[in-house]
Parts: C-alpha cells; sequence; structure tokens
C-alpha cells in the first residue's frame, strides 16, 4: 500500500504510530516478572516516585528498559532504512557493513583489558564501531564515491574479519567475561543506567532528524546514482550524509545494548508494505515502528519464561520472521 | 507532555529524591553505625547494614554457606540453581545465577544481597548498586580460601561464633584427611570436566587445590586458564594415574565406555580400570567442600582395609 507522503499523511501517520506506541509503553509497564496490580502501576506513574516496591519496579526497572527499547528499536530501523536506500539493497541491515562486528570487538578488548576500561565497555564499543565506520569507508570508496558494490563488498569483508578476531579473543577472556559477552552479543536492553539515557536520547533523535532531512534525496537516489545526479541532487554529500548517520545511529544501539538482530532488516520492510517507498513517509513509519516492535519484543523477552529473561535478539528473531512472511503473503496477493 | 518525556523527568526527579534520601539517610545510619561501609571479598567498597535480616543469595554456594551459619530463617530469596540444603529449593525464587530478575529481587525488599563473580554477572552487581540494594561479593579460589571466605561473611553477617565453629570443624576435618595421607606418593589424577573435547581444570581453580590437598597431582600443571582444553595426543604423555569425572545428569557415557574410546584407551588410568565419577560438590565453594575433600582423598589413596 502507498500512502501519499503529503505534510498532512505524515503526521497523521505518525501521530496514530506514536499513539500506539504509548499504549504499548503503558501496557508494557505493567507487564514483568513480579505481579503488580494496575492501580499499583497508575499510582506509581502519578505519585512521580517514591520508594514503594511498585515505584522502583515500574520507575526504576521497566521504564529505562522501555525507554531504551524505543531508542534502539527506532535507531536499528531508520540506520537500515537508511542503508537500503543507500546500498539499493532490500537485504542490508545495519549490522552488514560491519559496524556491529567493529562495537563487539571495542567491548571485548575494553573486558579483556579489565578494571575500568571494562565498566567503560559502551564506550570502547561505540569507538570500535566509528573505527570500523571510517575503515570500512575507505575501503570501500571508489573514486570518491560510495559506490554500494564495492561498499558492500568492503563492509561484509571487514564483518567477516573481525568476528574472526572476536572468536580469538573470546578464547582469551576468562570464563565469567565470557558469559557477559555473551549477553551483549545477544542482545542485552538491561544494562544501561538512566543517566546514559541522557546522553542516547538526544543523540539518536538528532541523527534520525539528520535522515529525514535527506529523505527527499533518497527517493531519487533510489533511481540510479546517475538519475540522482542529472537530478540536480549532490549525490556524494547524501551518500556520505546518510552513511555517517546509519552508522552513528547503529553505533549508539549496539554499544548499548548489543547486537539485536533483524530489526533493520525487516522494519523497513514491513513499512514500506504499509506505506510505500516515499521515505518522506517511511522514516517516521520506520522509526515508530521499529520503537514499537522493539518495546513488544522486549516485555516478551522478559515476561515469557519469568523470573529467566529471553535474550531480547532471540525474541526478534523468532517474532519477526513469521509477521515478515505473514504480510510479505498477503502483499504477494 | 509526552510520556516519553515525562517518564524521563520521572526518573529524573525519582533519582534525585532517592540521592537526597540516601544522602540523608547514610548521615543518620553513619552517626549511630547502623551502616558501615566494607570492603568485600572481590575489593569493591559496598554498603552494608548492621545486621542484615534480609538477605538474597544468588548462587547455590553461598546459599549452603547462609544456611550452615544458621541463617535460614533470614534468607528470602535464591536462585532456582539452589538445591543444597532441600529447604533452600522452597524459597522465592529470583531466577537464575547469571541473570537474576532484578523485579523479583526489589519484590522482596532485601537488606542484602550475596554473590560470587564466578556465577554471577559484573552489570548485576551495577544494577543492584543503583537500586540501593548492597552486593556484598563472595569469592575464593583455594580451600583455605573457602574457610577464610566463609569467616568474613561470618563476620559481615553478625555470626561470627557460628562462623569460627564451622570453620574450625572445617579444618579437623581437613587435617585429619592430610594426617591420614602424609608421605604416601602422589598418584597423577586427571580431573575431567568435559570429555569431547577434554576439557579439565587449570592449577589455579580450587578443583586443582582440592585435588592436592587430597593428596594427588592435578594434571597439566603448566596449563593456561581456568578449563584449558587438552588434545588426546598432549593427554597421554601426561599419563595419568587417576581420571575423576563429575557425577552430573548431563554426562551420559558410563565409564566402562570410555575402554572403547580412541585415545583414551590407552591411558594406564583407563586400562587400569582408575576411573571413578564424584559428586558435584566438588565444584561448590562452601562448607561441603571438605565432603567432596575426603571422597577424593578415599579414592585417590583408597583407605586399607
Amino acid at each position: 500500500m502507498t500512502v501519499p507522503a503529503t505534510p498532512r499523511n505524515v503526521i497523521m501517520v505518525s501521530l496514530a504510530m506514536f499513539l500506539l506506541l504509548v499504549l504499548v509503553v503503558l501496557a508494557s509497564l505493567t507487564m514483568g516478572a513480579v505481579h503488580l496490580p494496575l492501580q499499583a502501576v497508575w499510582g506509581a506513574l502519578a505519585a512521580r516516585g517514591g520508594n514503594s516496591e511498585a515505584a522502583v519496579i515500574v520507575l526504576q526497572i521497566r521504564l529505562p528498559r522501555i525507554l531504551l527499547a524505543i531508542l534502539v528499536g527506532a535507531a536499528l530501523s531508520v540506520a537500515g532504512t537508511g542503508l537500503q536506500a543507500l546500498l539499493r539493497n532490500p537485504l542490508a541491515d545495519p549490522y552488514v557493513l560491519g559496524i556491529s562486528s567493529g562495537a563487539a570487538v571495542g567491548a571485548i578488548f575494553a573486558l579483556w583489558i579489565g578494571g575500568r576500561i571494562a565498566a567503560a565497555s559502551p564506550v570502547a564499543a561505540f569507538a570500535g564501531a566509528m573505527i570500523t565506520m571510517v575503515w570500512v569507508y575507505l575501503l570501500g570508496r571508489s573514486g570518491g564515491r560510495l559506490a554500494s558494490y564495492t561498499l558492500i563488498l568492503a563492509g561484509v569483508i571487514t564483518a567477516s574479519f573481525l568476528s574472526a578476531i572476536i572468536l580469538f579473543m573470546l578464547t582469551l577472556l576468562s570464563t565469567r567475561d565470557v558469559r557477559g559477552i555473551a549477553f551483549w552479543l545477544m542482545g542485552d536492553l538491561s544494562a544501561t543506567p538512566v543517566a546514559e539515557l541522557r546522553i542516547l536520547a538526544p543523540a539518536i533523535v538528532l541523527a534520525i532528524a539528520g535522515v529525514y532531512v535527506l529523505a527527499k534525496d533518497l527517493n531519487v537516489l533510489l533511481l540510479g546514482a546517475e538519475e540522482a545526479a542529472h537530478l540536480g541532487v549532490n549525490v556524494v554529500r547524501v551518500e556520505l550524509g546518510v552513511y555517517i548517520l546509519a552508522s552513528l545511529l547503529t553505533g549508539i544501539a549496539v554499544s548499548t545494548s548489543g547486537a539485536i538482530g533483524y530489526l533493520g532488516l525487516l522494519v523497513p520492510h514491513l513499512g514500506r508494505m504499509l506505506v510505500g517507498n516515499d521515505h518522506r513517509m517511511l522514516l517516521p513509519t520506520a522509526a515508530l515502528g521499529g520503537a514499537i516492535l522493539l518495546v513488544l519484543s522486549d516485555t516478551l523477552a522478559r515476561t515469557a519464561l519469568a523470573p529467566s529473561e529471553l535474550p531480547v535478539g532471540a525474541v526478534t528473531a523468532v517474532a519477526g520472521a513469521p509477521v515478515f512472511i505473514y504480510l510479505l503473503r498477503k502483499t504477494a496477493g | 507532555m509526552k510520556t516519553k518525556d515525562r517518564g524521563r523527568k520521572l526518573a529524573g526527579r525519582n533519582r534525585l529524591l532517592a540521592c537526597v534520601l540516601a544522602a540523608a539517610l547514610s548521615a543518620l545510619l553513619s552517626v549511630d553505625g547502623s551502616a558501615r561501609t566494607v570492603k568485600d571479598q572481590t575489593g569493591r567498597m559496598v554498603n552494608v547494614p548492621e545486621n542484615p535480616h534480609r538477605l538474597v543469595s544468588l548462587a547455590p554456594n553461598i546459599t549452603e554457606i547462609v544456611y550452615a551459619l544458621g541463617l535460614g530463617d533470614e534468607l528470602v530469596g535464591d536462585t532456582e540453581n539452589c538445591d543444597f540444603p532441600p529447604e533452600a529449593t522452597s524459597k522465592p525464587h529470583v531466577g537464575t545465577m547469571v541473570n537474576p530478575s532484578l523485579e523479583r529481587i526489589v519484590a522482596l525488599k532485601p537488606d542484602l544481597a550475596l554473590g560470587t563473580p564466578e556465577a554471577n554477572r559484573r552489570e548485576t552487581a551495577d544494577q543492584l548498586e543503583r537500586l540501593g540494594i548492597p552486593l556484598y561479593g563472595v569469592t575464593a579460589r583455594t580451600l583455605q580460601g573457602t574457610l577464610a571466605s566463609i569467616e568474613d561473611l561470618g563476620k559481615v553477617l553478625g555470626r561470627q561464633a557460628e562462623a569460627r565453629r564451622l570453620v574450625s570443624q572445617m579444618q579437623t576435618r581437613i587435617d585429619r584427611v592430610e594426617n591420614r595421607i602424609k608421605g604416601q606418593p602422589e598418584p597423577k589424577v586427571l580431573f575431567v570436566v568435559w570429555y569431547r573435547p577434554l576439557i579439565t581444570v587449570g592449577p589455579h581453580t580450587f578443583i586443582a587445590d582440592v585435588i592436592r590437598a587430597a593428596g594427588g597431582i592435578p594434571i597439566g600443571e603448566n596449563l593456561q586458564g581456568e578449563w584449558p582444553r587438552l588434545t588426546l595426543e598432549e593427554l597421554l604423555p601426561l599419563s595419568p594415574d587417576v581420571i575423576l569425572f563429575p557425577k552430573a545428569e548431563s554426562f551420559s557415557p558410563s565409564l566402562e565406555e570410555f575402554r572403547g574410546l580412541s585415545g583414551w584407551k590407552d591411558l594406564r588410568a583407563v586400562k587400569d580400570g582408575r576411573m571413578f565419577f564424584v559428586s558435584e560438590t566438588v565444584m561448590r565453594v562452601g562448607p561441603r567442600l571438605v565432603d567432596a575433600l575426603e571422597e577424593l582423598a578415599n579414592i585417590i589413596h583408597p583407605r586399607q582395609p
């Protein structure tokens, strides 16, 4: 289905999805390993604090996690959308260019050094992601442009190489650290303190806004680089802009919550099935859709086998595929 | 106000309130000494209440120590893996050691949580700290270290007398084993953590220490790490005299089958039939470690009739 990307439509669809997100968040706040009666949850939210058990659980355990899920879900979905446009390849996802492998190497490296550096492993992960971004750019550009063919190759090769490094480094770590990294590799939305969210939120929102600014150009870019250039698009600048912003979004997401897969790949497709290819409509849909899906996945992850927790990356994979297949068959008619 | 913003503001205001309360509380408490900051067994500084009476244990060996110190009633929650003593299985569970549910822990309103870096994640410790629940870390790498760890925990939990009594009982039994096996030749012992691939214990693990205390020489004194892998080629020249397997449900082959496995059947210990199951208590760093020690000593140095 294609929804024409008039400003009115964009606002309407975004508002509708935002309301859905609010509902999902409220529902998710009431669910968890500890059964809290609804009044306790509303009470905790309304009282805006306090030390009651419900307040601590709802506001200090569930809410930060949900907020992080919103940010990471939106970040990965927008990154995926941007990269699929940049590379003109529907199989592109935020991890195909090696960013998540670079972040993993950074995190493992910090754990290996240990001590205070280990505590700052998200920073090290982000550094790893950014170094990989620069490296893949230098490797994959040709003639000053990010020609999709060489960039994909550079990204895939780098990701493979880094995966080998990761496996090697895992043998160097102590059992305890390997356990910690295993959770990170499977996706973990619980380990980020609220204070970090204050930094993450504006960064992610700004980066998503940056991609949105390029939305019209991304539409034109889909026609092909030469055609786009003929139509007045500064192809080099747009490509570089999308590349950097998508890498930033992926780097931030992966550094804080590990490698949560399938979202960046599937959400853009789901978005296109719902609203069409126009990025002015697709980007907000993907951002909010990704946020909703990740909040749902994380809620399922922490309630399905309570008090045990499933890794959220496993839930996105198991849940994402059937949803996608269903919609695929539906649109294939 | 958008829920996202309200949520953040709530979190911010809640944090501010919590910080103010915590500061006021700790100022009051440190004046009359009801809480003190101590260094736990992992080197972290922890704010421990004076007489903790709502304990949550995040590891099975800690649960055993808590019960052995007579604090079974004060234990309000433990993990699903806590199976000894039997009463521990009916306590409210907070989840697994590796990923306990913070919600469940908070709902139990503990005044002190007990964990160990060998089983629990660093992230869990950080999260509990943020929620204002002190986590006292317990750890030991040797038999003597276990005794010291139990005594220290007794001090923290206000049970010094029970701890000292328990530790001296354990020491008596350790000394008795040492006296019985003194002077006897020490056989080379291979402890098989897993057999395909062959994984054994490193020389600095406490299982290796228990083997030494039981009068054996753990195979592979120059191996690296906690769970080093050995190929069968490397194993053959090391020529263990005794092979020990942990008695676990996941361990399927019977000992007889090893006589038929290539590589294994050429080992002297297999040919002589000196292969034994040992109970899993050898892996639990707690009061029952002396049971494991006696068991190992009886296997490695069988009592003369």
